[in-house]
């Protein structure tokens, strides 16, 4: 697992989720990359159920739950700000059973699907997210296999990011400011997915049932 | 085959000799026709008898000249010069089935093939044994008279020299660890861990660097059974790349007389690599170039540079 970026491209004025889609593989085409295949990233919330609530009346917390193509036999689970764990498969089945504990939010699901790509030692995987049967927006993420170490190749992805993405290249993902040596793991991935995919559910001002 | 000169066959006589079969060999059939059809038909059997006696008498005097005109030619012919030159593999040439067996015409190709084979390589040889190319300072073909007393061979030290140098070395850098085993035999195998950045897997002869692999501090070094793994490449671009460049390295430190500064050197060297997705290249100041980082390291400055750019 490389130092990966997870940023989200926005539509292009007058045009359609679909139309942007092509414009950015067909840079990454031009650019030489090649394609190898399709990924899939989705994710559930669940929040904790109010029977379990102390009686100080705290809010329940909400906690994802993610599955990742790259990672197929394995499934993670996260909190907000707190810890994630990754899990295999039988952790969904886990959760039915946890039906007491832990109350699925309806209409929740939300998850990214596309092409990847191979150029040298990066991997590109641009996504339409989804919603139901709505395209929300456009998720790019870059991996750097080589480099583990996430702020060391920052300028690198950067300048790799701007060759494709000209004007929309994000700033650092959060969780590399967070973790200064530290190798990088999937698990970061995922926080980085969980923080995109809320920000486009905030962004199209759906009210998402459990939300606080 | 054999030179005309050599044959000392008089091939004018040989000819001659062979048309004298064929007149043999009509006049005998001719006697065994004149057999086969008996006498002829005349008025009285006598004249039959006389007849065919005549024709009989006739016909095995021919064939008697004849035998004595073979016999003649024979003694001119004369016999095929004894010194053979091709011995053996002549024999070979004898043998009439060429396209089943074409024993001959392969045998003088090879043979024709090795002695080419053999110029051109002495050729070779002679071209490079110009340009010394041994790191170590052993001379070969000096004879045991010639070459000195004592003279010390550093391709055959003590291992326990070997692990001095290696652990001084290994306490030099604080980002550089060095693990030193010694799976196959008494060379030393060495696996450098540069930071968080890179493996090294350097296969050693004596204190000389025979290989160096370069691999991502993420892949697997060892094998199944818990080997080193000395074979398989990385599977990053960027480190097949450095991989190159640290061939190169090792070839370029050449001190024979002194290994261990070569081997300090060349780690110095390797340890500039601890910023190898840090730093821009100094010619161009990007950082990718093809997709890959500035991944030369110049053997005297250290500076960083992209494979397309270094001067």
């Amino acid at each position: 697992m490389g130092v990966t970026c997870v940023s989200q491209m926005p539509v292009a004025e007058g045009k359609s989720v679909q139309q942007t889609v092509e414009l950015l593989t067909r840079k990454l085409e031009m650019l030489g990359a090649e394609k190898q295949g399709t990924f899939c990233v989705d994710c559930e919330t669940y929040h904790t159920a109010a029977s379990t609530l102390g009686n100080q009346g705290q809010s329940g917390k909400l906690m994802y739950v993610m599955h990742n193509s790259e990672y197929p036999l394995s499934c993670f689970a996260l909190f907000e700000n707190g810890p994630c764990l990754i899990a295999d498969t039988n952790f969904d089945v886990l959760m039915v059973k946890l039906k007491g504990f832990f109350q699925s939010a309806k209409a929740s699901k939300i998850e990214t699907r596309g092409t990847r790509y191979q150029y040298c030692d990066f991997l590109v995987k641009v996504g339409t997210v989804t919603m139901g049967p709505s395209a929300r927006g456009i998720s790019v993420e870059v991996e750097y296999g080589p480099c583990v170490v996430a702020t060391d190749c920052w300028s690198l992805l950067l300048e790799f990011l701007q060759s494709f993405l000209g004007s929309h290249t994000p700033g650092a993902p959060s969780v590399f400011g967070n973790r200064h040596d530290a190798v990088y793991g999937p698990a970061d991935t995922m926080v980085q997915y969980m923080e995109l995919f809320n920000k486009i559910r905030k962004q199209q001002q759906v009210p998402v049932a459990g939300i606080r | 085959m054999a030179d005309v000169l050599n044959v000392g066959v008089n091939l004018e006589a040989f000819s001659q000799a062979i048309s004298a079969i064929q007149a043999l060999r009509s006049s005998v059939s001719r006697v065994f026709d004149c057999l086969k059809d008996g006498m002829r038909n005349k008025e009285t059997l006598e004249g039959r008898e006389k007849a065919f006696i005549a024709h009989f008498q006739d016909n095995l005097h021919s064939v008697n000249r004849d035998l004595n005109e073979l016999e003649r030619l024979s003694n001119l012919v004369g016999k095929p010069s004894e010194n053979h030159p091709l011995h053996n593999s002549g024999l070979l040439s004898l043998d009439p089935v060429q396209d089943k067996t074409p024993l001959y015409s392969q045998l003088l190709q090879a043979y024709k093939w090795s002695n080419k084979l053999q110029y051109h390589a002495g050729l070779a040889s002679g071209l490079l044994n110009q340009q010394s190319l041994k790191r170590s300072a052993n001379q070969m073909g000096v004879s045991a008279k010639r070459r000195p007393k004592a003279q010390p061979t550093t391709l055959v030290l003590p291992p326990q020299y070997v692990d001095d140098v290696i652990s001084r070395i290994d306490r030099m850098f604080p980002e550089m660890s060095i693990h030193l085993s010694r799976p196959n035999g008494t060379s030393a195998m060495l696996l450098v861990t540069l930071g968080k950045v890179l493996k090294v897997i350097v296969v050693m002869r004596s204190l000389f660097i025979d290989r160096a692999i370069v691999k991502g501090y993420n892949e697997n070094v060892y094998m199944e059974d818990g080997k080193l793994d000395i074979w398989s490449k990385s599977n990053y671009h960027v480190f097949q790349k450095v991989t190159d460049h640290a061939t190169t390295a090792l070839l370029h430190y050449q001190l024979p007389q002194m290994p261990d500064v070569v081997v300090r050197s060349f780690m110095t060297w390797l340890r500039s690599y601890v910023k190898l997705f840090q730093a821009p290249c100094q010619r161009c100041g990007k950082f990718l170039q093809e997709g890959l980082p500035p991944t030369w390291r110049d053997f005297r400055t250290l500076e960083a540079f992209h494979d397309t750019c270094r001067q």
